[in-house]
């Protein structure tokens, strides 16, 4: 079997990941228009859902993965409402909101290590024994395939909801001009407590495919996170179709990267495209 | 009958009144202007009416009884109330179309989730759109438009609201002839449905062919009120304000 098909294949799960993580971190910034540190943390929640609802609790799987997203959605619907939401009403700067979003994080973090521990922990072993499909070569798991496909469908679920429905374009206008938003009617607060819950429940249900795929830890969300946010920098911030295209870009370019040297090159190889884009194109590849 | 009146009214900004003890009221149906040099407290006195700005002090009574000191920006269109602001504001990556859709849109989340605007709101989208002459290019992205393209399609927003109380800000200021012309077509057809427009205009000439009364603003403070054509020929005010 030659690498290349396998390379590829890895990009392509890799990029389908980061697709995830990029459309919903950008639907939570270009609302917010802050750095959200927390939104990594959403995965791990997922994950760790899944593992208690599955493994401690033995309810079946598919119940667990219906239930772990919705609960990761409440979390982060939570933070929103408890903690930027006043900030936001308190006139915070975008900075301070920062801040309150790295002390989410580690909170997040600590609270599921103390429940859980830190060890490395599968979400797979519940599953039957995972199916392996051979394409043009190359190896994929039934997991990774899954992954593929929600990414797929995610994403068109995402265009349809900001573009064809009327909510959608009530979210549009708050990324466009939140005080317009206001004055037009929207209740600016209310909705982004929804974007929130939809945000947080797309990244728990990618911790939770991540689970199923390689596995979970407390501190998975931050790497996940920086990842995504790469994709969405690389792409253009704030724009679907530029988050996708950065997600696989950073997907092909971290795998082949490391075609020849060793795989801990990855997250350098991945920084070093940020860096570069940063300097070179800084608004990413589809906004000019 | 007044539909909106100020009462004591305060707004400072870092211990400066920017609107000092305002009481003013605005009569239901007539176009309204506000005039005063620049610094005056016109477009604070629009951003406390449209919720923009907190209150500092005094109140804000719609349509008789009403009585508001804390009013959010979301709620100023349950009011009944609506604006433009002087420097143009529009959703800049939507198209011409999307900006007047979106402020027809159902405001409960799980109807808009799962509904398509229908030919009902399309319809109300085409008549002000062909309002201000701006159907044609409903698909343009309303970041490329021109400025006063962009100007008349903020009017055109207000429009769609189907508010009682229209706060212009300028409407006028930086329009070609044939464009201010359908702007003040607009205004005079607001008058002639009963609706309320306050109006901020720096053209005289406008503020005499279209206001029923004005209220003249100096540092926060009413200087003058009354009909355009018995305030703006006392002598003072020509001379303080206007300069000729």
């Amino acid at each position: 079997m030659g690498i290349l098909p396998q390379l590829i294949l890895n990009s392509i799960i890799a990029g389908a990941i980061y697709t995830l993580v990029a459309l919903s971190f950008n639907l939570i910034y270009s609302t917010t228009k802050f750095f959200n540190l927390a939104h990594g943390v959403m995965a791990a929640i997922g994950g760790y859902a899944v593992f208690y609802f599955s493994k401690t609790l033995g309810l079946d799987i598919h119940i667990a993965i219906v239930l772990g997203v919705i609960l990761t959605g409440f979390v982060g619907f939570g933070v929103d409402k408890f903690i930027y939401l006043q900030l936001r009403k308190r006139k915070a700067s975008n900075m301070v909101l920062l801040v309150a979003s790295l002390g989410v994080m580690t909170a997040l973090q600590a609270i599921i290590a103390i429940l859980f521990s830190s060890r490395f922990k599968t979400l797979s072993g519940n599953i039957d024994t995972q199916k392996i499909f051979t394409i043009l070569g190359g190896v994929i798991t039934q997991t990774q395939l899954v992954i593929l496909l929600s990414a797929v469908l995610i994403m068109a679920g995402f265009v349809i909801f900001l573009y064809k429905t009327q909510f959608g374009k009530t979210v549009r206008a708050i990324s466009d001009d939140e005080e317009v938003a206001r004055i037009i009617g929207i209740n600016t607060n209310k909705i982004i407590g929804y974007i929130f819950f939809i945000g947080s429940a797309v990244t728990g249900f990618t911790g939770i495919l991540i689970g199923f795929d390689v596995g979970i830890e407390p501190t998975m969300g931050l790497s996940l996170l920086l990842k995504g946010v790469i994709a969405s920098i690389v792409g253009g911030v704030g724009n679907i179709y530029g988050g996708v295209l950065g997600a696989f870009l950073l997907g092909f370019v971290e795998n082949f990267g490391i075609w020849k040297i060793s795989g801990e090159w990855k997250d350098a190889i991945a920084f070093a495209l940020l860096i570069v884009f940063l300097i070179f194109r800084p608004r990413g590849i589809m906004n000019k | 009958m007044k539909i909106i009146e100020t009462k004591n009214l305060v707004k400072r900004f870092n211990g400066v009144y920017a609107i000092d003890r305002l009481s003013i009221g605005i009569e239901k149906g007539q176009i309204t202007g506000i005039v005063g040099p620049n610094g005056s407290g016109k477009t604070t006195l629009i951003n406390l009416l449209s919720g923009v700005l907190k209150i500092d002090s005094g109140e804000i009574v719609v349509d008789g009884t009403e009585k508001i000191t804390r009013i959010l920006p979301h709620q100023v269109f349950f009011y009944g109330i609506t604006r433009t602001f002087q420097n143009v504001r529009l959703f800049e990556q939507m198209t011409v179309l999307d900006n007047i859709l979106v402020v027809i849109t159902e405001r409960n989340i799980f109807s808009s989730l799962f509904e398509k605007h229908i030919e009902y709101h399309h319809k109300i989208a085409e008549e002000v759109l062909q309002k201000v002459g701006l159907w044609k290019k409903k698909n343009q992205l309303a970041a490329n438009l021109s400025y006063g393209q962009r100007k008349l399609l903020e009017i055109a927003r207000a429009l769609a609201m189907k508010a009682e109380v229209y706060l212009f800000d300028e409407p006028f200021a930086g329009l070609f002839p044939e464009m201010r012309k359908i702007v003040s077509v607009i205004v005079q057809e607001l008058k002639q449905k009963n609706k309320t427009v306050i109006l901020i205009e720096h053209d005289i000439g406008l503020i005499r062919e279209l206001c029923d009364y004005i209220f003249v603003m100096n540092e926060g403070r009413l200087l003058a009120e009354g009909k355009p054509e018995s305030v703006l020929e006392r002598k003072e005010i020509i001379e303080a304000y206007f300069g000729n």
